[in-house]
């Protein structure tokens, strides 16, 4: 597996700092990268999540039947992707019994974020005891690892909220990420582009001779090992919480030797022209998530992840939308009580998210692969853990599935399951797809039929 | 582990029911006064919030209200009595039980539970393998390798829990942090010895922007855009690698009209000019049409004062002329100076503008400004010193020069480096191979130096500097810190650092763990610089301030708000805090102390007059209104809405930080607004309110709540003084469920202040968390009486506080995972 180092970096730079749009995308991996072909071009999951829910009757189409082609005319949140009408579909009535009270209360934007990739009823707490489940994206990536130089990326748009207690009594560690690692380890998101791109492409003081990579190399390894052995050692004398931080830290320690011991055999390296990329977050909100975007477009294309996760924001969000004329706060608006002037604008945000989205279906599909484009060989939802935001609904959630996902996917249509069908059926089948064989995932029922027409 | 003192107990319980018919009697008939006296107690007064449905601090005292006692619920009657007992519970604003009614109730379940065998030996708790968080990471890197820098900025946000980002059992490893750790502790491993690398000329290393408005959509490819400044300025932070030279490099506009212009508008009267007009048939060349279009525009009105300056000192002055082509003829102003490496503030500004009484008449109508500073850029390094890193002769202990090492050096340098890196003794098991990692590089040819630096990089990458171990005592035992542990705790609750080399003498000595020297070294540490810790990480997460970063004032509603003015009122309130703290006062001083830090622009966002110029003077305040931590438009912006004032939120921030009774979450199931009722157009927001609080089972907590928040709001959602909400004059009267009335903001303050026990005993449980790094669970409950008993004996000075936490059991005890107590 051979690492990209011969992109020309100014290229991907210049449109980090300034414009919106990478430059065509082809030029950049070279041809003696990977041989996709389409018998052996790897699928990918792609999860983009919005917090807060979404305006729900203008986002369903009306239909009367179980199955039916895309309407002409989409629903306002999702005119902003009619053109992209034959790459999406839409699915109703899935559901995440997980995110509802269940006798713990208020909490439903903590709840909601927990259980979006897990399935599961988290534990209600804000202290230290937290638990959820393992969720889809991080099972797959335990099982892509070995593959790629990345198991998965957890990227978002927005900081965690701070302060301990973030939703009634939930910690703020369940609104602020979604991916779960172990039941009791969230995944913490990376929010900087520079930062992004240093850890897929190389910091900015890598060298290229390889003797000199090789001893560098040894001597990381010697530093680890050492390390490794400090940290056995003194876990044997620790307590038993103890001794789980030590697990924590044991664990990652590895996670990244397996990763430089995979790089090891890499000489082919084009020397680097490396400028640092913007320091700092993008100014704006539509920046910043094209830029996550695109280079979330280049870690699939060149192969180093088959797993993403994207958070617009985190659950409970309260960012202000000035740019398309919203002075007030996200979740505020969302708690309209029937408000029509509120309710305009949180539709609003939302048609601004899903032109967000556009971009992004834009970038996948004109990036070529194989006998198509990324776009073919990838499953992307988008959508959330709640639905009716003023009355925070976790059935029927907005899910909308991009991408024909290596021919598991037909898109196009507007599937309507049956009330509380589990989410986590599709969580489920889509890790089938990747080729994960998993019996199942939270509270998921089965299998989710009808995402292809075959 | 509750579940196992619980059902210890429980069996305890009934091998007393079985083998002591008396005690059995005993047990039952204060189950029966339980049922009698104290579930009907519970009814009335805890039910309300703590039921099935609110499950307030996950607390649900309706079974046990209703059944009266259970066997099970040993620990719940426990932090039952203990909130009771210590006067927390009911909360401020409840009616309150008479003396003699809580009285009986305390000790009937006191009894209950002594004679259930429910007896609690000392527990002091125990705090898990702490890992150090982002604030700590990048003070203790610089103590320990005297580098300038900030790595930890780049690593994944903390987690927090129980309001601090410090608490040990939520901070997690994770993939992503640990290969920040390992580029981090790279580039600090060789900027330590080595020295950031000099480059061969001088190029541009940085380049700042400013905002342009409220709402630019700015982009730079290889910069930084700042925050906007009405008022033109333009400052920041740079770090500067080296010891060398720098080159400033700024534009500066001020646009002004021309005189001929403006009298050409009738904005001017015409007055006798002082270039003179061409006669009528001269013709004028190209350069003189120019000079005189030069000249007029200089003449239009007096040039404006500029001033640059690095961390307070004016490095250039400069008097900035109108120009009608906003500067760009002008040229770029370039100095340069000597600085001396490290993290310094610059800032380049009109000072003249902090004295406008609108700083909107700095923008056109256009919504440019008329005065500002356009962009700065660095330039450097010139003329750099031999690259010595500052931190070199704190690594290489043995005072050799580069390539003077000597081979026995290696396991000094190694040992000390371990030493201050684990804040602790070290083993030869443990530098053994460390020296190994020197010899490895020197093996390779590489020599001592690498060697030393992968020694460095290996230990800032062990658990053991990266988690503050303190070990277990042996099972079902309780054992006092030793004084390396103490010094650490020390060090981390008042500086965020690790412990200097006075502490560290100490802990070697043994002497840290005498009462006297603990004072003396509190006392000490309270005094150095670094004790502003405390105000700028300890109180701006206890007061939540942290939010300020993230609120977005509407500017079509407060124009006058931009990031500037956001920047000063946390610099108002760090500044204020730190000022109680360093003066050691009494800590109730929070509320109503009188006197407040403001520079001129703040001055004139609360109406507060006689103060000018940008920089914070301390000033006296005799209007009670702006007295106090609740006046400061920090705590009044980051407690509303971009758009509005929210009483709510307001009320609920006082009652969450000043006085620990955080209001119940509202209930998933709350019924809409009945909008039918009354129309909601044409009504205050007080008005409003009170719709709310018809319904009884929202005014049940929203009566705790609201009144506080409606003594507050005559301060606008960005705390600018206001009498009037559109056209009605608003009304900041409000009473307290226990009947406490007051007028007004500065009657509410007086009301608050009057809550002596509960701001104090929630201060005490605020420094404790924080001190210690975990939450605090019923056990500690003794702890944090006598941390208030003790403080009220010394007028509650912020001292009294500090070292009666760090005298308490919890810290300067540890007990076993697994503890009967």
């Amino acid at each position: 597996m051979t690492l990209q180092r011969s992109l020309p970096r100014r290229t991907i730079l210049r449109g980090l700092g300034t414009t919106l749009a990478l430059p065509f995308l082809d030029a950049m991996v070279p041809a003696f990268a990977r041989q996709l072909s389409t018998g052996d071009t790897p699928n990918r999951m792609v999860f983009v999540y919005v917090p807060n829910g979404i305006v729900m009757n203008a986002w369903t189409p009306v239909t009367q039947q179980p199955i039916t082609p895309l309407p002409a005319q989409l629903p306002r949140v999702l005119q902003p992707i009619s053109a992209y009408r034959n790459d999406f579909s839409i699915l109703s009535g899935l559901t995440h019994n997980g995110g509802r009270a269940l006798g713990d209360g208020p909490g439903d934007h903590a709840r909601a974020g927990a259980s979006y990739l897990t399935g599961v009823h988290p534990k209600k707490t804000f202290g230290a005891d937290i638990h959820a489940g393992i969720s889809a994206d991080q099972i797959a990536a335990s099982h892509l690892a070995t593959e790629t130089r990345f198991g998965s990326l957890e990227l978002g748009c927005e900081p965690g909220l701070l302060g301990g207690n973030c939703d009634s009594g939930y910690s703020c560690a369940y609104s602020n990420s979604i991916s779960w690692r172990t039941p009791s380890s969230p995944m913490p998101v990376e929010g900087h582009p520079r930062a992004i791109f240093e850890r897929l492409f190389g910091p900015d003081n890598y060298t290229t001779d390889p003797a000199e990579r090789a001893k560098q190399q040894q001597y990381d390894q010697s530093v680890l090992d050492l390390v490794l052995g400090d940290a056995r050692r003194l876990r044997q004398t620790l307590g038993s919480s103890d001794q789980h931080k030590l697990d924590e830290y044991l664990y990652s320690v590895r996670d990244i030797e397996t990763r430089i011991a995979s790089t090891e055999h890499e000489t082919d390296i084009a020397p680097p022209d490396i400028d640092r990329p913007a320091p700092g977050l993008p100014n704006n909100f539509q920046q910043h998530v094209r830029l996550m975007f695109d280079l979330t477009t280049i870690a699939l294309k060149a192969d180093l992840t088959r797993v993403v996760t994207l958070m617009f924001g985190t659950e409970l969000s309260n960012r202000v939308y000035r740019e398309i004329g919203v002075s007030e706060a996200h979740h505020g608006l969302t708690h309209h009580r029937g408000d029509p002037g509120k309710i305009e604008k949180i539709t609003q945000i939302n048609r601004f998210h899903v032109e967000q989205l556009g971009y992004f279906i834009d970038r996948l599909r004109s990036s070529p692969e194989g006998d198509g484009s990324v776009l073919d060989h990838a499953m992307v939802v988008y959508g959330g853990g709640i639905s009716d935001g003023n009355r925070h609904e976790h059935h029927d959630l907005p899910t909308l599935i991009a991408g024909r996902g290596n021919g598991h996917l037909t898109p196009g249509r507007h599937v309507v399951y049956p009330d509380e069908t589990p989410m986590a059926n599709l969580l489920l089948t889509m890790l089938h797809h990747l080729g994960i064989r998993e019996e199942s995932l939270g509270d998921s029922s089965g299998i989710l039929k009808h995402l292809s027409d075959v | 582990m509750f579940l196992l003192i619980g059902t210890f107990v429980t069996l305890t319980v009934s091998a007393a029911y079985s083998a002591e018919n008396e005690t059995g009697a005993q047990t039952t008939s204060h189950v029966e006064t339980l049922q009698a006296v104290v579930a009907p107690f519970l009814t009335e007064h805890c039910v309300v919030c703590h039921n099935t449905r609110f499950r307030t601090s996950n607390l649900d005292l309706q079974a046990l209200a209703e059944d009266g006692s259970d066997g099970e619920q040993l620990e719940v009657w426990a932090r039952v009595v203990g909130k009771l007992r210590g006067g927390q519970m009911p909360p401020p604003g409840r009616p309150r039980p008479s003396d003699h009614n809580l009285n009986t109730v305390t000790t009937t379940i006191e009894n209950y539970l002594t004679d259930v065998g429910f007896h609690r030996r000392t527990d002091p708790g125990r705090v898990t393998a702490r890992r150090l968080n982002r604030v700590e990471y990048n003070n203790t890197v610089r103590s320990l390798l005297g580098i300038h820098s900030s790595p930890a900025d780049e690593f994944p946000l903390d987690d927090a829990g129980y309001g601090f980002d410090n608490i040990a059992d939520v901070l997690s490893v994770s993939p992503l942090l640990m290969e920040k750790y390992i580029a981090a502790a790279k580039r600090l491993s060789y900027r330590a010895v080595l020295g950031e690398p000099l480059p061969e000329a001088p190029s541009l290393l940085a380049r700042y922007m400013g905002k342009r408005s409220h709402d630019a959509i700015d982009a730079l490819a290889d910069g930084t855009i700042l925050p906007y400044s009405i008022r033109g300025a333009l400052y920041g932070d740079h770090l500067f690698p080296w010891n060398a030279e720098y080159e400033f490099r700024f534009r500066a506009a001020n646009y002004r009209r021309s005189r001929r212009q403006l009298i050409a508008s009738g904005l001017l009267a015409p007055e006798a000019r002082d270039v003179p007009e061409p006669s009528v048939d001269a013709v004028l060349t190209e350069a003189e049409k120019l000079d005189r279009f030069m000249e007029e525009a200089r003449q239009s009105q007096p040039p404006v004062p500029l001033v640059a300056t690095l961390d307070g000192k004016v490095f250039r002055e400069e008097r900035i002329e109108g120009s009608n082509a906003f500067g760009y003829d002008r040229g770029e102003f370039i100095t340069r100076l000597r600085v001396d490496a490290g993290i310094r503030h610059f800032r380049i500004s009109y000072p003249e503008t902090a004295n406008l009484d609108d700083p909107r008449e700095n923008i056109l109508a256009d919504g440019r400004r008329v005065l500002y500073v356009d962009y700065v850029d660095i330039v450097g390094p010139f003329d750099p010193e031999p690259n010595s890193p500052s931190g070199y002769d704190q690594i290489f202990v043995c005072r050799h020069r580069p390539g003077e090492h000597g081979e026995e050096c290696a396991g000094e340098i190694v040992s000390t480096l371990a030493r201050r890196a684990y804040r602790r003794p070290v083993t030869q098991s443990e530098t053994g191979p460390l020296v190994a990692l020197v010899r490895q590089a020197e093996a390779n040819g590489d020599g001592f130096e690498e060697g030393v630096r992968l020694a460095i990089q290996a230990v800032l990458l062990s658990p053991h500097f990266l988690f503050r171990i303190e070990k277990d005592p042996s099972v079902n035992t309780v054992r006092a810190l030793d004084d390396h542990e103490l010094a650490s705790r020390l060090s981390y609750f008042l500086w965020a650092d690790m412990p200097d080399e006075h502490l560290f003498t100490l802990a070697d000595e043994g002497r840290l763990s005498s009462p006297q020297t603990l004072k003396a070294e509190v006392q000490r540490m309270l005094a150095d610089p670094k004790a502003t810790n405390l105000a700028t990480d300890f109180a701006s997460q206890w007061l939540q301030l942290r939010g300020l970063t993230r609120v977005k004032p509407d500017p079509t509603r407060f124009p006058t708000v931009d990031d500037e003015l956001l920047d000063a009122m946390l610099t108002e309130t760090e500044l204020f805090i730190e000022a109680l703290i360093r003066e050691d006062r009494s800590a109730l001083d929070l509320i109503d102390a009188p006197f407040t830090f403001l520079n001129g622009p703040l001055a004139r966002h609360y109406g507060i007059p006689g103060i000018d110029g940008e920089t914070f003077q301390r000033v006296a305040l005799e209007d009670p209104r702006r007295r106090g931590i609740l006046s400061h438009g920090s705590v009044l912006t980051v407690s509303s809405y971009p758009t509005r004032t929210s009483p709510v939120l307001r009320g609920k921030w006082v009652l969450e930080n000043l006085l620990g009774a955080p209001p119940p979450d509202p209930p998933p199931d709350i019924p809409a607004l009945d909008d039918t009722d009354a129309s909601t157009s044409g009504l205050t927001l007080r008005e409003q309110m009170e719709i709310h609080r018809t319904n009884p089972s929202c005014a049940v907590c929203h009566s705790q709540i609201d009144p506080i928040g409606f003594g507050l709001e005559k301060y606008d959602a960005t705390g600018a003084w206001r009498t009037h909400e559109a056209d009605t004059p608003i009304n900041d009267t409000g009473t307290l469920p226990d009947g406490t009335s007051f007028h007004g903001p500065a009657e509410l303050k007086q009301a608050l202040r009057a809550r002596t026990d509960a701001f104090t005993r929630n201060l005490a449980e605020k420094l404790l968390t924080y001190a210690l790094g975990r939450g605090l669970e019923f056990y500690d409950d003794d702890a944090v009486k006598t941390i208030t008993d003790i403080a009220e004996t010394d007028g509650y000075r912020w001292s009294a506080f500090i070292n009666a936490v760090v005298d308490s059991e919890p810290f300067r005890l540890r007990r076993s995972e697994e503890y009967q107590p």
